[in-house]
This record gives structure tokens, C-alpha cells and sequence, in this order.
């Protein structure tokens, strides 16, 4: 009986010690080397998993970092540049700051602006709507409304405002992932430069028809009128297939073109407005100076709701210098 | 009695429209002529403003293997060539033609003489065929001449003649299968000389009994007169939809499947259109290019003396169309061109009528109001449903979270969206939507990846 159990206890031991063994090198023969570094960088990311900077996940982040020589064409938006400099402190390389991005949906179209032509009753969803037709105003490439946007952001930045029918996005949440972008069929969505102190021009439109039938479709559409291409000294905006461009690069923010525009498709947001609005000439060349002021507060209104009052200042301030102009 | 083996469901057919006679459409002032009438690339419009055009007359000219011609259906001056915004609202290049009083372009015989002498030279039926736009009428508008040149590999046995107009509401073909009857069976006789097969069926439901007497007699008819008529025969197709649907209509009639992403083809059929059959009877005998086309004005919600059937000249608004039928009947809330099950709901009124125009269908808000959308029970309704035996209820979920290749695995890409599953749903769960887009992103996927590598 005794020996029965030794002799278990025996060749289970001497049987645990062999598989140990090949267990060991067979390990040492398969070993993945794996950089240290990516669980360090790892570490330092936020762990959002959002995609943002166009790899799988954090983790496929991590290794392409510690792999790539320098860190020029990998960006974490969601994290920024904090996140950049812990990265590159870790791997000792260098990074070159950027500026900060956020989502900005460029479309005019609020239920006011640009009227329904026809009632939509199929499934709620831009993907779906914009494959079936050109949705349900007279507009081919304004928001469609169904918020695929809002469905796609995974930081709760974007939310559809019932009033406009137009998403909105909120800036303390957006992180510039990108995946809005993506989402939206219409393009219409664009990640600019967050700007100083938030404050940045766009034009909030991408309407290619020409100037008589985008107004007829939207109130507030650009029309391709080229007079904020002429207005910008510094050569930021560009006009093209009918439709105007800031370059943000390039853009100042002394907010010509926005006085400039007839229709008033430059949105400037988070300006102190009676401050810096240099209204003088907004509605002069064309309108008589007892509607004036009207088209001035007309395109501030919708870009910025804290801008409404001093807009309206602005534009009584206008009318003596608008005299000295002409 | 034969039908698909599959699927399928039965709408009330209400072929209310089914007693009227073809009228013809007095010409309006001004016809607005689309580029892109066919599947494939756009044809390119070779006029200028101020052109006169006669009747007949090439305006576009094709872009590409599958691309087509496109005529002037009318005499006059050309005032524009821009972008016009179609029945989505999608803007798609338009001749502008002023109207004047018709003129034929040379070459045309106008004649009503039935012309029953095949040509002998299979050339020359496809030149005609070609240069005449013939674009196959049943829905999808693919170019004929392409359809009737399989690649030399593949050999063609029978050529399958679509008269089922499974579609409710729609009477355009039953009205020209009692109409233009001979012609479309020398149209067959035509196809069938090119293709080179021996046997020719002319698919029709059993809901149209006098087409079939009518074609039956016709074949019998032409049968007497010349062996080029010989192999064509009529077959009572059950009531059920989609027959008219290409693979199923193949199903129907030679109890043959065509396999995953294969083309009819593929198991050595050609299916045309009852009307397209009378588009290459007036190309190829007559030398009339495809610029008319029957089209049904129905709906419940208009009047039993407003029921028509139209031949319109490609081009006439849509709208100009309706005034000429008496304006928009009160109760009406959309308008959809084509059939109910798979026709395009018209958002911009203005536009054109287009080679493969069928309908202008008014639908009460009873009838096309979605209900709310509720969870799926698991019934199974719409995959028993699915003509192409597809899983309609897991297609749903796979693409609502993205899975594309458990959506190519699942075979989305055979879906011919024929609204068969969103009819049976009881939970009035978008399906055909949902699937629809999964489709498109799987298709453009796996040509992604088999297109040759440059």
C-alpha cells in the first residue's frame, strides 16, 4: 500500500518536472519579443479605444509610436498634446505640438433657413436617407437630420437641437476623434483648429449649386459670391465650385468676410462680440441704412446664441461709420 | 401551374388601371432629356444650346462598354444642357429642348405597318439595337445590346420574355401585350435569331388571362407564317411576387438557380422585358429609337375616369404628366414612380420621365405611413418570405453593428430588394433599409477586392 502511494507521488512529481521543462523551452523557443515600451506608452494613453488617430485601438497606437522613428504622423486626438509629451518622454523623441482640433458641422439648414419641400417617413438614418434621395428640403448637400453624427460620437459631444434640426457640437466634450466625420454621409462635418481662446471664422456650408438656386434652397447659404475671398487680406478663403473655403491655417480671425457675406454663411463663434466686431461695413453695399442692422444680427444669431445682444449693438453702432464710408 | 420555389409574397394586385387604353400624350413645350437613363456610365450629351434637333436624333452618345444611346424624342431647339435635379432630387446633366412641331430624323419609318421579316444578319439586328438606346424596361435599365452579347464562353439557351408585372398597380405591359401584341413576339423572334437559341418563353401571370390569350394567338399566328417564330411559346406563370424578378422568373420557367453573384447567363438564360421586346421590335423594323414608353397613372386615391395608361415621349416632366391627367388627386400623399414594392418615391415632381419610367403611383397616407418599429420575435416571416432565401431578421442585426463579413457570409449580396421581408414584417422593422446599405458596402467591398490589381 505504502509503496503503491510513493510510487505515485514519485512518478507524478518526475512527470510534472518534465512537461516543466519542455513547458520552459518551448516558451524560450516561441518567446514574442515585445518591446517594453508599448505597455508603457500604453499607460499613457487615455484608453478611449475610439479610433481617432487611425489605428485599432490604444494599444495599435502604442506600437506604432514605439516602432515609427519619430512621431510626425502619429497623433492622439483625444488626448492632445499632453498626451503627445508623456509619449514622447517615454520614447525620447520628439513632438511637435498641434493645435487643437473640434468638430464643426458646416450647415446653415436650421428649419427656418431652408423649408421642407417633402415629408421624409422612411428609417431615421442619414446613411439610409441620403442612399434613397436628396432629402427632404431643397438642399442636395445640407445636414439630412437623422443624426448619424450623434449616434457615431462616443464622448456624448454631439446632440441633435430640435429647434434647428441640426446637430450641435459641444466643446468642452468633443475630442476631435473624428468618427462624426466618418458618419456623416453628406460630409459635412469638419475637424478645424479649435482656435485661440476657442475663437474661429468657418464657413458653415458646402452647398456647390450656384448662388440662385442655393438661396432658393437655404436662406443662409453660401452663394459663391466671392466677396469674403476679396475681403480677406490675408488669402484665407478661397471660393471654389461655387462654395467658399477657410483655410484656418491661414486665417487670421479679423473677421472680414464675415461682415462681408450677404447671407450670411460665415459663422464666427466665441468672440466677445461688442469688443472686436468691427461692423462698420456689414450690410453698406447694398441695403438702406434703416435695415442695416438686420442682416448683421441675422448670421450672428445662429453661431453663437451669447453674441444675439451685442450683434444687435453692433449693429446701431454701424450706421454713423457706414456714413463716413461712403 | 409554375412559379419561383422560394419566398415570395401576395399583394393585393389591384391592376385598377388594366381597362384603359394606351393614349397618347399630346407634347408639352418644353421636354427635358436625361443623360443618364441606363445602368452604366452616363451618356454624353452632344448638343449645344441653340441646336435644332429633329425627332429621333442622337443627343447623347454612350461612355463606356455599358453605357447608351440617347435621342431626342422631339423636333425643336435645344435651350440648355445642365444640371437638372431627377425624381430624387439628385442632380444628373438634362437636355433642355424647346418644342416645335414633330419632324423625324431620316431612316425612321413612322409607319403603323407590322413589319414580321427577320433580318437573317445578327450584326446587324445588334447595331440597330445599340444605336437605337434600347435599355432593357423591366426596372433596371440595363443596356440590351450588352445583355444580348454574352461573353463567347457562355452560351445561351433560352431567352425568357418578362410579362409577368408581378408589381401591384402597375398595367403598362398587360396593356401593350394586348396592344402591340405581334410586335413583341417578332421582338422575341428578333432576340432569339441573335442569341442563337431555339427556345423563347413568354412569362405571364395567370392574372392576366387576356394577355395570354392575346399573345398565345399572336404566336400562333406568326408561327404559320415563317420558322423564325417556331420555339416561342406562352407559359402561365402562378400569382405571385416578385416573378417578374430575374432570377426568379428564370426559377419559374427552367427550374434552374443562378448561384451566388452569378449572372442568368451563367445558366444559359437571357431575360428581357415584355417591353423591351417592342423597343427592339421599333429599333430593329422600324429604325425608331427608344424614345417612348408606356406609363400607368393609377392609385386608389384617384378617380376610376382618371385611370391611364400613356405613351409618353422620354423627357415630359413628371408633373406635366399629371396636370394632363387632371392634377394630383385629393388624398394623395406621395407619389411614387414605379411599382409600390419596389418603385422610388418622387420627391421633386419636375422631373423628367426617363426611358424606363412605368408609373406615376399616388399612395394615401393610409397606405405608405410606417408604424412604429418594435422588437424582433423571431417569427421567421420574412426570411419564409425572402425569394432569394436569404435571413432578412439576421442581415438586420449583423449590419446594424456593422459585422461586413458575417454580412458577405450571409450572403447580403444576393438581396434584390424586393421588399418582400419588409412587407411580411409584423414588428415593422425597416429591413429592406437596413439591408439595402449593407448591400452596397459588401458589393463595393468585394469589388474592391477582386478587381484586377493594376
Amino acid at each position: 500500500m505504502t509503496t503503491t502511494i510513493i510510487w505515485t507521488i514519485a512518478i507524478i512529481t518526475l512527470l510534472g518536472v518534465v512537461l516543466a521543462v519542455v513547458l520552459y523551452l518551448v516558451a524560450e523557443k516561441f518567446k514574442v519579443e515585445e518591446d517594453p515600451r508599448i505597455d508603457e506608452v500604453e499607460k499613457v494613453m487615455p484608453g478611449a479605444n475610439c479610433g481617432g488617430c487611425g489605428f485599432a485601438g490604444c494599444r495599435a497606437f502604442a506600437q506604432s509610436c514605439v516602432e515609427a522613428m519619430n512621431l510626425d504622423n502619429n497623433f492622439c486626438p483625444v488626448g492632445g498634446n499632453e498626451t503627445m509629451k508623456k509619449v514622447a518622454a517615454v520614447l525620447g523623441l520628439e513632438v511637435k505640438e498641434k493645435a487643437p482640433m473640434v468638430a464643426v458641422v458646416r450647415c446653415n439648414g436650421t428649419c427656418s433657413n431652408r423649408p421642407r419641400t417633402n415629408d421624409y417617413g422612411g428609417y431615421s438614418s442619414c446613411k439610409v436617407k441620403s442612399a434613397l434621395y436628396s432629402g427632404d428640403t431643397g438642399c442636395f448637400y445640407g445636414c439630412l437630420g437623422c443624426g448619424d453624427c450623434v449616434a457615431a460620437c462616443q464622448f456624448g459631444a454631439l446632440s441633435m437641437d430640435p429647434e434647428t434640426g441640426l446637430p450641435v457640437v459641444d466643446e468642452e466634450k468633443c475630442t476631435a476623434c473624428g468618427a462624426c466625420v466618418k458618419a456623416c454621409p453628406k460630409r459635412i462635418i469638419e475637424l478645424r483648429n479649435k482656435g485661440p481662446k476657442n475663437r474661429r471664422v468657418f464657413v458653415s456650408c458646402v452647398n456647390m449649386e450656384k448662388g440662385a438656386a442655393a438661396r432658393k434652397a437655404c436662406k443662409a447659404a453660401c452663394i459663391g459670391c466671392g466677396k469674403c475671398e476679396k475681403a480677406c487680406p490675408f488669402g484665407a478663403v478661397k471660393v471654389e465650385h461655387n462654395v467658399a473655403y477657410i483655410d484656418f491655417e491661414k486665417c487670421r480671425l479679423c473677421r472680414k468676410c464675415v461682415v462681408e457675406c450677404p447671407t450670411g454663411a460665415i459663422h464666427d463663434v466665441n468672440f466677445p462680440a461688442p469688443a472686436v466686431k468691427p461692423a462698420p461695413k456689414p450690410a453698406a453695399p447694398a441695403s438702406a441704412a434703416a435695415s442695416a442692422a438686420k442682416p448683421v444680427a441675422q448670421p450672428a444669431a445662429p453661431a453663437a446664441p451669447e453674441v444675439k445682444v451685442s450683434a444687435a449693438e453692433a449693429g446701431k453702432k454701424v450706421e454713423p461709420e457706414k456714413k463716413s464710408e461712403e | 401551374m409554375k412559379t419561383f420555389s422560394i419566398g415570395g409574397v401576395h399583394p393585393d394586385d389591384k391592376k385598377i388601371s388594366a381597362g384603359s387604353r394606351i393614349e397618347v400624350l399630346p407634347i408639352p413645350k418644353t421636354v427635358y432629356i436625361s443623360m443618364a437613363q441606363h445602368l452604366g456610365g452616363p451618356a454624353k450629351a452632344v448638343v449645344a444650346p441653340g441646336d435644332k434637333v429633329k425627332t429621333g436624333q442622337v443627343i447623347g452618345e454612350p461612355t463606356g462598354f455599358i453605357s447608351a444611346y440617347v435621342h431626342s424624342s422631339v423636333t425643336g431647339t435645344v435651350k440648355s444642357v445642365g444640371l437638372r435635379k431627377d425624381l430624387a432630387g439628385i442632380p444628373v446633366v438634362h437636355v433642355e429642348i424647346e418644342t416645335g412641331p414633330d419632324e423625324w430624323a431620316d431612316g425612321i419609318d413612322t409607319s403603323d405597318t407590322l413589319v414580321t421579316d427577320i433580318p437573317q444578319d445578327r450584326q446587324f439586328i445588334i447595331d440597330r439595337i445599340k444605336n437605337n438606346g434600347v435599355v432593357g424596361l423591366g426596372g433596371a435599365t440595363f443596356p440590351t445590346h450588352v445583355k444580348l452579347c454574352p461573353p463567347p464562353d457562355k452560351k445561351a439557351e433560352c431567352l425568357i420574355l418578362n410579362g409577368a408585372e408581378c408589381e401591384p398597380y402597375l398595367t403598362s405591359d398587360y396593356r401593350i401585350m394586348l396592344e402591340k401584341t405581334s410586335q413583341i413576339v417578332v421582338g422575341a423572334a428578333l432576340m432569339k435569331k441573335v442569341l442563337g437559341v431555339q427556345r423563347a418563353v413568354i412569362g405571364i401571370e395567370e392574372n392576366k388571362p387576356e394577355a395570354i390569350s392575346a399573345m398565345s394567338a399572336a404566336v400562333a399566328d406568326l408561327q404559320k407564317k415563317s420558322p423564325d417564330y417556331s420555339g416561342i411559346e406562352v407559359m402561365t406563370l402562378k400569382k405571385k411576387y416578385p416573378q417578374g424578378g430575374e432570377k426568379q422568373l428564370i426559377d419559374a420557367v427552367m427550374r434552374r438557380q443562378v448561384k451566388s453573384m452569378g449572372l442568368p447567363i451563367d445558366v444559359g438564360a437571357v431575360v428581357q422585358n415584355v417591353a423591351t421586346s417592342l423597343a427592339v421590335y421599333d429599333a430593329v423594323q422600324k429604325n425608331m429609337p427608344l424614345i417612348s414608353n408606356t406609363l400607368t397613372v393609377t392609385g386608389d386615391c384617384l378617380p376610376a375616369d382618371r385611370q391611364k395608361n400613356y405613351l409618353f415621349r422620354i423627357g415630359f416632366p413628371l408633373s406635366y404628366i399629371a396636370e394632363y391627367n387632371g392634377g394630383v388627386p385629393e388624398g394623395a400623399v406621395k407619389i411614387v414612380s414605379g411599382g409600390p414594392m419596389m418603385g422610388k418615391a418622387v420627391s421633386n415632381f419636375d422631373a423628367a420621365t426617363l426611358k424606363g419610367s412605368s408609373s406615376i403611383l399616388y399612395l394615401t397616407a393610409e397606405q405608405t405611413e410606417r408604424k412604429p418599429e418594435s422588437n424582433c420575435i423571431r417569427c421567421g416571416k420574412c426570411a419564409e418570405a425572402c425569394p432569394m432565401g436569404l435571413e432578412p431578421f439576421l442581415l438586420n442585426k449583423l449590419a446594424r453593428n456593422g459585422m461586413t463579413e458575417e454580412l458577405e457570409d450571409n450572403a447580403v449580396q444576393d438581396c434584390i430588394e424586393c421588399g418582400c421581408c419588409l412587407y411580411s414584417c409584423p414588428a415593422n422593422i425597416p429591413l429592406l433599409d437596413v439591408i439595402r446599405i449593407a448591400k452596397g458596402e459588401v458589393i463595393r467591398a468585394i469589388r474592391a477586392r477582386t478587381a484586377p490589381k493594376k
